[in-house]
């Protein structure tokens, strides 16, 4: 068996300090490893962490700007609507007041008597071509009765004169045109069914609808942003 | 000999002891770095928000005034077209009135087709 040759106290020595030295790099190297892994880690954990908070930060703003957004566009669109709802109220108040106004003139057909039975004879000519029946019945105001029965004359004549035929007319004394009213007749035909309204109230009640679109012409204008004129 | 062999593992146990420390140091540094990561991280993002928070908040002003800007707008012309449409009425209501009179005053007998 070879010996072991024992070592000299120098190689001894030598051999021991070789190894120290050897235990401490490898830790000195294992602790650089471990270093460096450590700030890698740190990069990407801080910066995983930043990214993903800052993406729902943002996400979160994205939606409260558009939020703010669309309630100011509410905002601004209501006001657009309460400012023409303004205007148009106040052309609505000019277009009553001027009804009203007219109203309040209505009676002053009656005061040229003569001009007011051809005025009432016309308005029951009206009545005979549109009911064109051979027998009808007049309502008007009793203080008109007079004047009705003559231009009711007028108006069969004129009838007859214009289709050849005769239509007979009696005024209906039970039921008169109430006294408020300024004056016009109703007629009534169709066995008492049918009745055309020739009152100047009613007259006008229907200018309300169908005059309204001269009127809106002729007091503020055309209407620039109207598209269609059927 | 032996005496010179104790010395010798004394040594090597003291350089191993070393060893042990410096590594040890090293997970030291390495846990300080994860929570760093976690602070400083923490403390960018509260920046960001603050940032994020004070554009908003200068936007929402910026249109609150706006808003307050239109509004005035939005009654000054009101005001104005109402104002133009009394003119209006004024100058033409007479006319008007007139020609509604006119329209219930005079009768339009018209003989229908015959039946």
């Amino acid at each position: 068996m070879s010996q072991v040759h024992a070592l000299s106290d120098d190689q001894v020595g030598q051999e021991l300090r070789k190894m120290t030295a050897f235990i401490k790099q490898e830790a000195e190297e294992k602790a650089r490893e471990i270093q460096i892994k450590a700030d890698e880690e740190f990069a990407i954990e801080k910066s995983k962490l930043v990214r993903q908070e800052t993406d729902a930060i943002d996400s979160a703003y994205a939606k409260k700007f558009k939020q703010a957004q669309m309630s100011q566009q509410i905002t601004r669109s209501t006001m657009a609507n309460k400012t023409r709802l303004r205007v148009l109220g106040a052309r609505q108040e000019l277009l009553d007041e001027i009804f009203e106004a007219a109203s309040a003139k209505l009676g002053e057909a009656t005061h040229d008597q003569g001009r007011y039975k051809d005025l009432i004879k016309g308005l029951i000519l009206e009545g005979f071509y549109a009911m064109n029946e051979p027998e009808l019945v007049i309502r008007a105001r009793q203080a008109d009765y007079d004047a009705v029965r003559e231009a009711a004359g007028w108006a069969s004549a004129e009838y007859k004169h214009k289709t050849d035929k005769d239509v007979k007319a009696t005024i209906d004394a039970e039921n008169p045109v109430p006294e408020g009213s300024a004056g016009g007749i109703i007629i009534v035909g169709g066995n008492g069914k049918i009745d055309i309204d020739n009152t100047f109230e009613a007259r006008l009640t229907l200018l309300k609808d169908s005059a309204l679109p001269a009127m809106r012409k002729a007091l503020f204008g055309e209407n620039p942003n109207r598209k269609f004129f059927d | 000999m032996s005496a010179q062999k104790s010395a010798g593992i004394q040594l090597l146990l003291d350089a191993e002891r070393e060893a042990t420390k410096i590594v040890q140091k090293a997970r030291e540094y390495r846990t300080k770095r994860v929570r760093e990561a976690r602070d400083e991280a923490k403390k960018e993002i509260e920046a960001y928000k603050a940032q994020k928070e004070a554009e908003f908040k200068k936007f929402e002003a910026e249109h609150t005034q706006g808003n307050q800007a239109a509004q005035e707008e939005a009654n000054r012309e009101a005001e104005e077209r109402i104002r133009e449409i009394k003119e209006a009425g004024n100058k033409n209501r007479e006319q008007v009135i007139k020609d509604l009179l006119h329209a219930v005053f005079t009768p339009t007998p018209e003989a229908m087709a015959a039946h």
